[in-house]
This record gives C-alpha cells, sequence and structure tokens, in this order.
C-alpha cells in the first residue's frame, strides 16, 4: 500500500485561534493525507512529534504575532536532529513582508495568508512532497 | 386570557383583514411569473432561517404588541432596556487597546480619551491571557503582541498612569477564569492604593470557561469544573464587594468567531448564565444579588437584519428566563445589558480599506440592535493590531452613527418592520430551543466536557469553509470580483514595540524588591485553598498586594486543578 503523506500540524506557542488550523487539518485528511494535530506547541516539541511521527511536512499556525521568533526555530531544530527532509509551513495573520521573510530567509517552505483557498494549501502540500521524489 | 381562541387580546391586526392579506399574498404570489417565483425557499438568514420574497403582517399576526414587545425600559425588553435608550445614555464608546508594554498601551488608552473615547477596553497578550510571565519560557514570541503585558500590579499602575480610576469605566479583557480571578484584583488593589474606593470603581471584566475550555486551545487549558468554579468565585466575590462592576461578561463573541451561528452564540452564553446562577444559588446568594450584575458580549456578524434580531430577541430570552425561571424581582435583574464588536472574522486581508465599509455597517447594526456600548474593527486587523490611524477611523465611525445618521434619536427605529419582528420571534424561539438542548445535555459544564461544543464549532467551520470554497457564502474581493494578485494596496501594518526586555527587567526588578517569604505564604495558601470550598478571591487578592505575579498564581491552579486534553481530534 503506498505510504500516505505524513503531516504534523500544531498551533505555534500559546495562541489560541484554533480555527484556522483545524480547517486546514480536517481538510489535509480528507484529501487524504495522515494528519496528526497537536494543538498549542512549541519548537522542540513539534520537532520531537515529527521525527516520532516520521513527519513529511510540519504545518504551523499562528495569528499571535510569534511568527518570526518561533517559526525559525522548528526549520532550525528540525535541520539540527538531521531532518531536513521534512517541508514547513505557515498559516495566519502577519504582515505580507514577514511572510516572505520565513520564505527567503529562514526556509519555510510557503506562508499561507488569511483567505487562501483551502485547495491552494492541499496543492501546495501534495506537490512540496513531490519534489522530493 | 387568550387562550383557545385565535383573536387573542392585544393582536396587532384585525384577524378579517390577516385572512385577506394572506389570501391576497398566495394570488400575488401565484400570480408571479415563474422567473420571479423560482427564488422563493432558496434564501436563508446566516443562521438558516428562510427568508421569504415578502413580509406581510401575516407573518406577524400572532404577536400581541404588549406582551411580545412593550416599550423601551419594560419587559420584555425587546424595545431597548433604558427607557429613554440613546438619548438618555449614549452607547459607550468602548475601543479596545492593547499592545506592547503597559507604558505603550498607556499612551493609547490616552490617545483614544483624547479623541473622545468614553470608556476604556483592555486587552493582553497571550501569555497574560493564558497566565503566564513575560519570561516564562512559554511566552517567547508573544510578549506584547495582540495585546499588553501584564506581570504584576505594578504593571496595571503604569497601564493607568494618570488616569482616576474613580471616574473612567474600564474593560479589563480577561477572558479566562483563571486569569479574572487576578488582573481585575490588580486594578481594585490599585484603585484602593491610589485612593479611590471599591464602592466607585466600575467596570467589567470577560471571565468566561468558555473561553478557556472551548475557544481558546489545548494543551495547557483548565479542566471546565475548575474553571467553572473560578468564573463563580469572581462574580460571587465582586457582586458582595464592588457594586459597580461587572464580573461577567457572557462571551458570545469570541464563540462566534471561533465558530458558530447567532443562535449558538447567544444560547451557550445564556446557558453558561443560568449555570452560574444555579450555582451561586446554590451558595447561599439571591439572584437579584448578582443578576443585575451579569453582562454579554455580541458579535455583530455580517447578516444585518438577522443580527439585529438576535440582539432584540435575546433581551426577551433573558428577561424570560430570569423572571420565569430564576423568579428575579430586581427589575435591573431582567436587563440584557451586552457590549458589541464588529466580526473580526469578517475581515479578509485582500483590499482591506474595504474593512472599513463592513464594520461602519456591522456598527450601525449593532447600535439599531440597542447594545449598550461598542467596539468597531479597524480595516488592518487581518494583519496586526491596529495602527493608531486606523483605531481612529474606527473611533470615528462610532462618532458618525452617534451624531450625523440620527438612527439614535428615536428607540429601536426598525421595530414594526414585518420582517424584523418576524425574525426576532424565530431568533428568540430558535435560542430557547438551543439553551434547551444544552439543558438536555446535563447543563453546559457537561456539554462542554463531552465535547459537544468542539463539535458544534468544527463542524460549522468546515460547513462554513466549504461555502467559502464552493462561492456559495461570497466575500467580495475574496471570491467574489476576486481581486488580482498585487491589485491589493499595500496597508502600513502596526509592529508592535519590543515588550520583552522592558518586562523583563520590571520582573527582575519585583523580585528583587519584594519579600519571598511573603510570597511563597501567599501562594502556599491559595494552594491550600484551592482544594477546600472556599472562594480564592481574597487569597489571590492577597497576593497581588504581596507582589506574587501573575504567572505564579496560574502555575498553582495548572498544578492544583490540572489540566483538560481538547477533546478533538
Amino acid at each position: 500500500m503506498e505510504r500516505k503523506i505524513k503531516v504534523v500540524m500544531a498551533k505555534l506557542g500559546l495562541d489560541i485561534h484554533w480555527r484556522g488550523v483545524y480547517l486546514v487539518s480536517q481538510f489535509l485528511r480528507d484529501a487524504g493525507m495522515d494528519v496528526v494535530y497537536l494543538g498549542n506547541k512549541f519548537p522542540e516539541q513539534i520537532v520531537e512529534a515529527a521525527i516520532e511521527e516520521d513527519a513529511d511536512i510540519v504545518g504551523l499556525s499562528t495569528l499571535s504575532g510569534n511568527h518570526l521568533t518561533l517559526g525559525p526555530k522548528v526549520v532550525q531544530l528540525l535541520k539540527e536532529k538531521g531532518m531536513d527532509r521534512v517541508k514547513v509551513f505557515m498559516g495566519g495573520v502577519m504582515p505580507p513582508a514577514d511572510a516572505i521573510e520565513l520564505e527567503e530567509k529562514h526556509g519555510v517552505e510557503k506562508v499561507f495568508l488569511p483567505d487562501t483557498p483551502m485547495e491552494t494549501i492541499v496543492k501546495a502540500y501534495y506537490n512540496s512532497t513531490d519534489e522530493q521524489q | 386570557m387568550s387562550q383557545g381562541t385565535t383573536e387573542k387580546k392585544g393582536n396587532l391586526f384585525n384577524q378579517e383583514q390577516i385572512k385577506l392579506i394572506m389570501k391576497s399574498y398566495d394570488d400575488w404570489f401565484n400570480g408571479l411569473s415563474d422567473e420571479d417565483k423560482i427564488s422563493e425557499g432558496k434564501y436563508f438568514t446566516h443562521s438558516g432561517i428562510t427568508t421569504k420574497l415578502l413580509y406581510t403582517p401575516a407573518d406577524v399576526k400572532d404577536i400581541d404588541y404588549m406582551k411580545d414587545l412593550g416599550f423601551s425600559g419594560q419587559p420584555p425588553y425587546v424595545r431597548g432596556v433604558y427607557p429613554n435608550m440613546y438619548r438618555g445614555r449614549m452607547f459607550t464608546v468602548r475601543q479596545l487597546a492593547g499592545l506592547g508594554a503597559p507604558e505603550d498601551c498607556n499612551l493609547r488608552i490616552k490617545y483614544l480619551l483624547d479623541h473622545g473615547a468614553t470608556g476604556v477596553n483592555i486587552l493582553f497578550d497571550l501569555p497574560t491571557i493564558r497566565g503566564y510571565n513575560s519570561d516564562d519560557p512559554e511566552a517567547e514570541g508573544n510578549v506584547g503582541h495582540c495585546g499588553a503585558a501584564v506581570d504584576s500590579i505594578r504593571d496595571m499602575d503604569a497601564f493607568f498612569k494618570d488616569i482616576d480610576l474613580g471616574k473612567v469605566s474600564t474593560s479589563i479583557v480577561t477572558h479566562l477564569p483563571s486569569t479574572s480571578v487576578v488582573i481585575p484584583g490588580m486594578y481594585f488593589a490599585l484603585a484602593e492604593q491610589r485612593g479611590t474606593s471599591l464602592m466607585n470603581v466600575a467596570g467589567t471584566c470577560q471571565n468566561d470557561f468558555i473561553m478557556e475550555t472551548c475557544v481558546g486551545s489545548a494543551p495547557e487549558i483548565l479542566l471546565p469544573s475548575a474553571s467553572f468554579r473560578l468564573q463563580c468565585d469572581v462574580v460571587e466575590w465582586i457582586c458582595k464587594n464592588v457594586p459597580h462592576w461587572n464580573p461577567i461578561s457572557y462571551n458570545g463573541y469570541n464563540l462566534r468567531e471561533a465558530g458558530t451561528d447567532a443562535v449558538a452564540e447567544v444560547g451557550i452564553a445564556i446557558s453558561n448564565a443560568i449555570a452560574t446562577a444555579e450555582e451561586l444559588i446554590r451558595r447561599g446568594m439571591d439572584i437579584d444579588d448578582f443578576a443585575p450584575r451579569m453582562s454579554f458580549f455580541w458579535d455583530l456578524h455580517n447578516d444585518f437584519f438577522e443580527e439585529i434580531a438576535k440582539c432584540r430577541a435575546s433581551r426577551k430570552v433573558w428577561y424570560k428566563i430570569m423572571k420565569e425561571r430564576f423568579g428575579a424581582k430586581n427589575p435591573r435583574s431582567l436587563l440584557m445589558r451586552y457590549h458589541v464588536q464588529t466580526a473580526g472574522v469578517t475581515l479578509p486581508a485582500t483590499e482591506p480599506y474595504n474593512n472599513i465599509a463592513r464594520s461602519a455597517i456591522q456598527g450601525l447594526a449593532a447600535v439599531l440592535g440597542g447594545g449598550q456600548s461598542l467596539h468597531i474593527d479597524s480595516y488592518d486587523e487581518a494583519y496586526s493590531a491596529p495602527t493608531e490611524e486606523a483605531a481612529l477611523i474606527s473611533l470615528r465611525s462610532q462618532q458618525i452613527i452617534q451624531v450625523e445618521t440620527g438612527v439614535v434619536n428615536t428607540v429601536d427605529p426598525l421595530a414594526g418592520s414585518y420582517y424584523v419582528e418576524h425574525l426576532t420571534e424565530r431568533m428568540g424561539e430558535r435560542i430557547m430551543d438551543y439553551i434547551k438542548k444544552i439543558e438536555d445535555m446535563g447543563g453546559l459544564v457537561a456539554a462542554v466536557e463531552s465535547g459537544w461544543l468542539h463539535r458544534e464549532i468544527s463542524g460549522y467551520n468546515m460547513k462554513h469553509q466549504k461555502a467559502i470554497e464552493t462561492g456559495e457564502h461570497k466575500i467580495v474581493g475574496v471570491n467574489y470580483m476576486k481581486a488580482e494578485e498585487g491589485e491589493t494596496t499595500p496597508i502600513e501594518v502596526y509592529r508592535y514595540p519590543e515588550t520583552y526586555t522592558r518586562q523583563k527587567a520590571k520582573l527582575d526588578l519585583l523580585r528583587k524588591e519584594r519579600s519571598d517569604q511573603k510570597v511563597k505564604e501567599c501562594l502556599n495558601v491559595l494552594r491550600d485553598k484551592c482544594h477546600s470550598d472556599e472562594n480564592l478571591y481574597p487569597y489571590t487578592l492577597d497576593a497581588v498586594k504581596n507582589l506574587v505575579t501573575l504567572g505564579e498564581i496560574e502555575e498553582v491552579f495548572r498544578e492544583e486543578f490540572g489540566l483538560w486534553s481538547f477533546p478533538l481530534i
């Protein structure tokens, strides 16, 4: 049987807005991916879970302004643990310039800002794993 | 007095006329072309009530004016809670202020007051909301974002520098009961230190266990039963000690934003009020000891008429429950007073200036619905906290409604609209049914513990998102008349001031200056009392006076009450 794409989803830090991340999780699952939603977690715990679950993708959601501090940390920790192959996506509310910075400077695969259709997100998750193979 | 007869006393219309109207309506409708008729049955309000093409007196034929509507300031309060409404008491312009350190927020509060705001509304950063100190590892990346940081009573002092606590009415948006048992206490202790009697302190704190257990996310949240206990402790203590303070604001708003419709928003908030009332009565209080100080918080969403109907109906539902179920005697117990905020969730990041229009229309509906205070969201909230300029537009929007539109000059101006009255009746019925459903599950605490409410929220969101994806639910500029890539005007986005180092420095100093012995004593007593039936408020109040920090108190709660796992996935 073909292995499903394994995704670990988390809310970054103390952010409380779970609507978006939970919806994305459901849509990814409906699209046939194996999704583990962690709830609120900090970078160390997220990377630990990614290793344990042998994840292909980590999805991070934040609407509370910690994207530039905690987001890059997840990418960095994954690298340190030899998990470079894991793609990191982010989504939430942030200044558009920060989204570009996360993608260009901090190794985040893609940042999805508000109003992004779910279809776009699901496709991007799929395509990111295609590239590896 | 009207039982058994179709023509009950007080009917608005002559029954012969109604018969004629009904017949004529049928003739009229049947005479329409198929093209004109085809849409009937296909339009719904946001919460799913069928919207007819045309409303007539026949749709409100069963309304008994005196019984179902009455006058403003009189039961069942559909027309408004005060007799002269906005002529006598203009709605409070209560714009939120929450950013950076308390010192930064103090400047924003003064800016808003200087520009005509009539109330203060303070919001905290997530570490504060969730009970961590700014230098706790968990707070990393969130200090001073989305709200202001508060670690100790000294921060409260900085928040209100040069502001007379005996003169302003302050809303303290604490969200969770676990922090409502601490942060308003800092405000009260500060007032006393400044020589203002608690008899003269006025305001509101939020204090809603639904925020702690359903709207907020796990882990690191208290058990529903523990959070509910703290919620009731706050209400009980404040009602007995700070007579002009609203110790609870049942927060339909954030629940709605998390994902519910208008019926659930009000139904859940009122169910929480019922649960609170029962608990406080069990503790020996009388309904009239606390009901006059219960307040509500509604989300004013996009569906203009349904939202107005929701506000009108909610007053009647509250009146009936207070009167019939709890036998309240104090007229103030019967009044549903509420703050309104326009719906942040309806504001897309795309073409953000359109949000000024959205928020103004929602703000207008809030006033037509009869709210007591209002916050109008700013256009840039899909990006960050509002800039000063954006906050001023929101403030000005309120003032435009107040003095330019004329809508405040007469009470409840939409009353008598066949559609609005019909919708008000339907909303009232649906809210009552929803409350009944929760009762049948064993009350709200049990309904939360079972995971039912989480499923309601996620189910709603899934349905709503699918409607957006298919285009059934239209959002201008997003999935309707979609803006081209790059067409959205870039806006100036608010940048939070660096806050962590300043908070850390204050915490270091505080720890040096306070008595460790005293701190330890306060925390030990609190720890013990968590396992008693006693109200915890006096102990948290004593702690904050002795410079115990918010994070230290919350740590005690987390350890003693235990944490709850989110009943989802």
